[in-house]
């Protein structure tokens, strides 16, 4: 497979994984801000972590000055300016997609074609109502599910799926640590200084993973809330799911070997797999926990820069 | 429902004089009549809407980074009798036969020249002469693996051939996708015909495209093809990602592409691959900044060695410009005398020659009356419409040509053929043209039908897509019409 397709096919994964996630976060806090009503001072609390997990609070300062939740919803929705804003992750899906026809499913541009053009065909959006967030985050939501249907029923298992499943994946573990790292800092700068069983339940919503907590552990214990999302062995959005099955598909791709070009890589994700497996979150403390998914989140960033030197990625990028 | 359409003076594809359809739309146009207005309009929605989600579209150079279009898509297909699809199938051959007889010619020993069938000096002095690939040897000799030959049918019915297109003739997508569409959208109208289908055709491409060994290639193996496009933001895109993906050859930029010791390797994540034949859909100019245009992006340095040492087939063959270029059009019946001792099977539009002084004061006085095209350019651009120009185009035109009359040809105005298209909901009669596409490789096939386009304006001449030109579905009928 041509290195630049390989490139493709991984950014149109991880930026498609990016929109749903992010999506996914705006819509809980919405209707997490509807129930919260009255309660003014968390709730920008909230908005500020969100704003931090989908984009950047001095970016957004820098464009729209004080916190206001309309401004907020624009900045990660709409902004031109905000290179993670939906729309235009969304256009880097279909540019990659559209770089890869002939390799994915027509189906799969079609889906993504669709909500894209759907996302142009409105006016400016600053004009936008909740009622048209609400129904934008659901078509993303469909649409990503879609995709992802489209993808796991239709296309072989070889090259072009496995480039996009590790993109899926390393962007879904990225995120799942940045949304604890955010949590912990922003639990470090609160009034108890440690990470509260508000918090937790909070992340486990942004990682859409409560309802599966919820099934396998009755105590919403903070601890065992980060435990679960950084080691558990069946939720598909904990750290170790997604490196593990990074690995196991590489491993597909190398047919099973190690080679001069390819051990660092292994090296790399070998001991990221290491560091989450074996690690106990309640012998921690605050600090020791912060550093250790501030290092976790690194390891992530970097296993993405050694696997896309590895496959030539780099060099397809760097000529865009 | 054709109320109140009128056939005019024009010759007319599916309806006669008196309103009736003739002999072989009949089928269709009963068809057509038990749909009511409603259910019609509904499906022409759909149809177009699905171009759009499917993403068929084309770009529209001009406006900021090029914008995206559907070709307008209209459902009243062009229906052609099996006996005058014949005809055309064979003229279609000779022509491109002659064409790449007269290529290889001019290219090697010039015989043609030499014989002063055709002045030299057209030859030499045209810009797509690409004197750096004189002498080298083509697989197959064949330098058009696939042409997109525009033929009108003029108010006689007769068909005539407008333009050959030579070098990266685009539409073949719109073919199969019209098809689609209108299978899908209209099952009802296919019912009742037999009708020469598209089904294969994809393979008779994929092994005319395959079947150009370059001369270093190892005996039996496989050749590695690739489409090298200009990239997502070409105007026929859409085209390059169908064709690629039809015939299973990988999609490549040139940026994919690197020659090393007179070889062309493509860049993979396992490392550099070896590729046989490219399918290039990208100009002259700008297939290798080393040697032709320097600040070609595009382009791969190195390709033309390696195309001249034989490690690698380009098609369609570099520099065939000279040949579809509208002046040397004019030659091309000529030419089928000369190399095939045949009389052309299907007519040119009569065509006057600009640098001829005899010619071009006849045409000085009669400008109001005809058709003047730039001989390099394409796409409807810088062409005067004598009839609907006004007198300050026409003045703009007399000093364009005088000042250089090699530049530029002129054809009288040919009442171009009209066919009813359905739009803004209502039927009315709009000029169409056909482009046939003629594939070549061991065997020569002609795709049956092709792409009618269609001018949707009222009124209007030019069919071409970035005109605001549409397309419809052309059908070539399996038996001869029972006469009864």
């Amino acid at each position: 497979m041509l290195s630049r397709v390989a490139d493709a096919l991984y950014w149109m994964a991880r930026n498609g994984e990016r929109t749903e996630n992010n999506a996914h976060i705006l819509q809980v806090q919405l209707v997490k801000m509807l129930e919260e009503s009255g309660r003014e001072s968390v709730n920008y609390q909230d908005w500020q972590t969100v704003i931090d997990i989908c984009g950047s609070k001095s970016a957004y300062e820098e464009d729209y000055g004080e916190l206001r939740v309309h401004k907020a919803v624009d900045y990660i929705a709409f902004s031109n300016g905000n290179s993670n804003a939906l729309t235009n992750t969304l256009s880097y899906v279909r540019e990659n997609a559209r770089m890869t026809r002939d390799v994915i499913p027509n189906e799969l541009w079609e889906v993504w074609n669709d909500l894209y053009l759907h996302s142009q065909s409105k006016g400016p959006h600053t004009e936008f109502s909740f009622q048209d967030i609400h129904s934008f985050l659901q078509h993303i939501k469909t649409t990503s599910m879609t995709s992802t249907g489209i993808i796991d029923s239709m296309m072989s298992r070889d090259l072009p799926y496995h480039f996009m499943k590790i993109g899926q994946w390393l962007e879904r573990a990225e995120k799942t640590a940045l949304i604890m790292k955010v949590m912990l800092q922003k639990a470090k700068l609160s009034d108890c200084h440690s990470f509260s069983e508000y918090d937790g339940q909070f992340a486990l919503r942004l990682v859409n993973g409560y309802q599966d907590y919820s099934k396998k552990f009755r105590l919403k214990d903070p601890a065992l809330i980060l435990q679960f999302l950084i080691s558990d062995r069946t939720f598909p959005r904990s750290i170790y799911y997604c490196i593990e099955h990074v690995k196991e598909v590489i491993w597909k791709i190398e047919s099973e070997k190690v080679a001069h070009y390819s051990w660092r890589m292994y090296a790399a994700l070998d001991e990221l797999i290491a560091s989450v497996e074996d690690v106990c979150v309640q012998q921690l403390s605050f600090e020791e926990l912060e550093m250790f998914i501030a290092d976790i989140l690194n390891q992530c960033i970097e296993f993405g820069k050694i696997f896309s030197t590895t496959y030539y990625l780099i060099e397809a990028d760097a000529s865009r | 429902m054709f109320e109140p359409y009128k056939t005019g003076h024009y010759y007319d594809e599916m309806l006669q004089e008196n309103g009736e359809p003739k002999e072989h739309y009949r089928q269709f146009h009963s068809v057509l009549q038990r749909l009511s207005e409603e259910e019609f309009k509904e499906k022409h929605e759909t149809a177009q809407s699905s171009f759009l989600r499917q993403g068929i579209t084309f770009t529209v150079y001009g406006e900021e980074g090029g914008t995206e279009r559907t070709m307008p898509f209209d459902c009243v297909p062009i229906i052609i009798p099996a006996d005058a699809w014949e005809t055309i199938e064979k003229g279609m051959k000779q022509r491109v036969e002659a064409l790449n007889l007269f290529l290889e010619d001019i290219y090697h020993d010039q015989h043609i020249l030499n014989d002063g069938i055709i002045p030299r000096e057209l030859v030499e002095q045209n810009p797509y002469y690409y004197k750096q690939v004189s002498g080298t040897q083509f697989p197959l000799k064949n330098h058009i693996f696939l042409a997109g030959i525009d033929l009108i049918r003029d108010e006689q019915g007769t068909y005539r051939v407008l333009e050959d297109n030579l070098r990266n003739p685009s539409g073949i997508s719109y073919v199969f996708q019209n098809r689609f569409v209108m299978r899908q959208v209209y099952p009802e109208f296919f019912s009742r015909h037999s009708l020469c289908s598209l089904e294969d055709q994809i393979t008779h491409l994929q092994s005319a495209l395959l079947s150009h060994i370059p001369s270093n290639m190892k005996k039996h193996t496989e050749p590695r093809a690739v489409l090298l496009t200009a990239g997502m933001y070409n105007s026929a895109y859409y085209d390059h990602v169908f064709l690629a993906q039809q015939m299973n050859i990988a999609l490549v930029e040139g940026r994919d592409l690197i020659v090393k010791d007179n070889v062309v390797y493509m860049k993979t994540i396992q490392g550099l691959k070896r590729v046989d034949i490219i399918y290039r859909r990208v100009d002259d100019d700008f297939l290798d900044p080393k040697a032709f245009r320097e600040d070609s992006l595009l382009g791969v340095p190195g390709l033309i060695d390696a195309y001249k040492q034989g490690n690698v087939a380009i098609l369609n063959a570099v520099g065939n410009g000279v040949a579809d270029d509208k002046a040397m059009y004019t030659y091309v019946p000529d030419m089928i005398r000369y190399y095939l001792k045949e009389e052309p099977i299907i007519q040119n539009v009569e065509t006057y020659i600009l640098s001829d002084p005899k010619q071009r004061e006849w045409v000085l006085e009669h400008l109001h009356e005809l058709v003047v095209k730039n001989v390099g350019a394409s796409g409807g651009y810088d062409m005067l419409i004598g009839p609907h120009a006004s007198e300050e185009e026409i003045e703009i035109f007399r000093s364009k040509i005088l000042e250089n009359p090699k530049q530029y040809i002129a054809q009288p105005t040919i009442k171009l053929s009209r066919a009813p298209v359905y739009q803004q909901g209502n039927f009315y009669p709009c000029h169409v043209d056909l482009r046939v596409f003629v594939m070549k490789g061991e065997e020569t096939h002609v795709l049956p039908g092709g792409l009618s386009r269609v001018a949707l304006k009222k009124g209007s001449l030019v069919v071409n897509s970035s005109q605001g030109g549409g397309g419809k579905d052309t059908w070539v009928l399996k038996e001869v019409m029972q006469h009864a």
